[in-house]
């Protein structure tokens, strides 16, 4: 097993009167992940969606970074998975989400502009009746 | 204007042979725009006793297909507890002991309710933050 140590700072001197100085961590037992940086092809939730999660990819739980590298704000990519109707995340250009995942879902992507670039990890246990790269 | 950042970081001496050592920080500013959001609930708590799913943040209270963030933990030392978060009735995951999130919410609709639904009927406190504009 390994661990992964994922921590979160938020700050701010003016959005509250008194300062905003949140910091959490957490270690993240798990024994297998990537860092994966990819161009997303897909525009609307069709068979074009970038798969970054497939179902069951993990056991028990699994957790996902994704950020866009997009310059633009305006330009969003959008997650969403397989069963369920809505999204799980429109994200800015520059902006970043850190989420757990529904291990046993599928997690797409599809963005605003065509070859959209993203980062992405997935961290968690790994499943070898379902590996990411297929059998 | 406020200016509200925030920083993750990923590391990992162990999970593969080069050791993994990420940082990204984003400066949190309203939607097609560089100025800050400068709306937050401050930092929060709900503490529950039962399983029964509760809204956490309503879609309708918030302007519709904004740049807000949101910041929830669950604060459990119990490894076995965990809250399940949904958005929009679509599942994102479970949140165990100590386990928190950070992710942009676009409140595109009123039903794009975020949700939580306890594990455990005993006492449960999830901590929380939202930083919006109106």
């Amino acid at each position: 097993m390994a661990t992964v140590r994922a921590s979160l700072s938020l700050n701010s001197a003016d959005v509250l009167t008194s300062p905003l100085t949140l910091s959490v961590v957490s270690n993240l037992t798990c024994d297998s992940g990537s860092l994966i940086r990819a161009k997303v092809k897909g525009t609307t939730e069709d068979a074009n969606d970038l798969a970054i999660y497939i179902v069951n990819q993990c056991t028990d739980r699994a957790y996902l970074y994704i950020k866009n590298l997009e310059t633009e704000l305006e330009n969003y990519i959008y997650i969403h998975n397989d069963t369920d109707t809505g999204l799980v995340a429109k994200i800015g250009g520059g902006e970043f989400a850190f989420i757990p995942v529904a291990v046993d879902k599928k997690y797409e992507v599809y963005a605003t502009r065509v070859d959209s670039m993203i980062e992405y990890s997935v961290f968690g246990n790994d499943n070898s009746a379902a590996p990411y790269g297929g059998t | 204007m406020a200016t509200t950042t925030a920083t993750l970081t990923l590391s990992s001496s162990d999970l593969t042979g080069d050791a993994l050592s990420l940082s990204t920080t984003a400066t949190l500013t309203k939607a097609g725009s560089a100025t800050g959001l400068d709306q937050t609930s401050g930092v929060g708590r709900k503490t529950t006793t039962a399983t029964t799913q509760y809204t956490l943040f309503d879609g309708s209270d918030y302007t519709a297909d904004k740049a807000h963030k949101v910041y929830i933990k669950n604060t459990s030392t119990v490894l076995t507890e965990y809250v399940t978060v949904e958005m929009n009735s679509e599942a994102i995951g479970r949140l165990y002991a100590g386990d928190w999130m950070f992710f942009p919410w676009g409140a595109n609709a009123a039903t794009n309710d975020i949700k939580l639904a306890p594990s455990v009927a005993t006492t449960l406190t999830v901590e929380y933050l939202i930083v919006s504009e109106v």
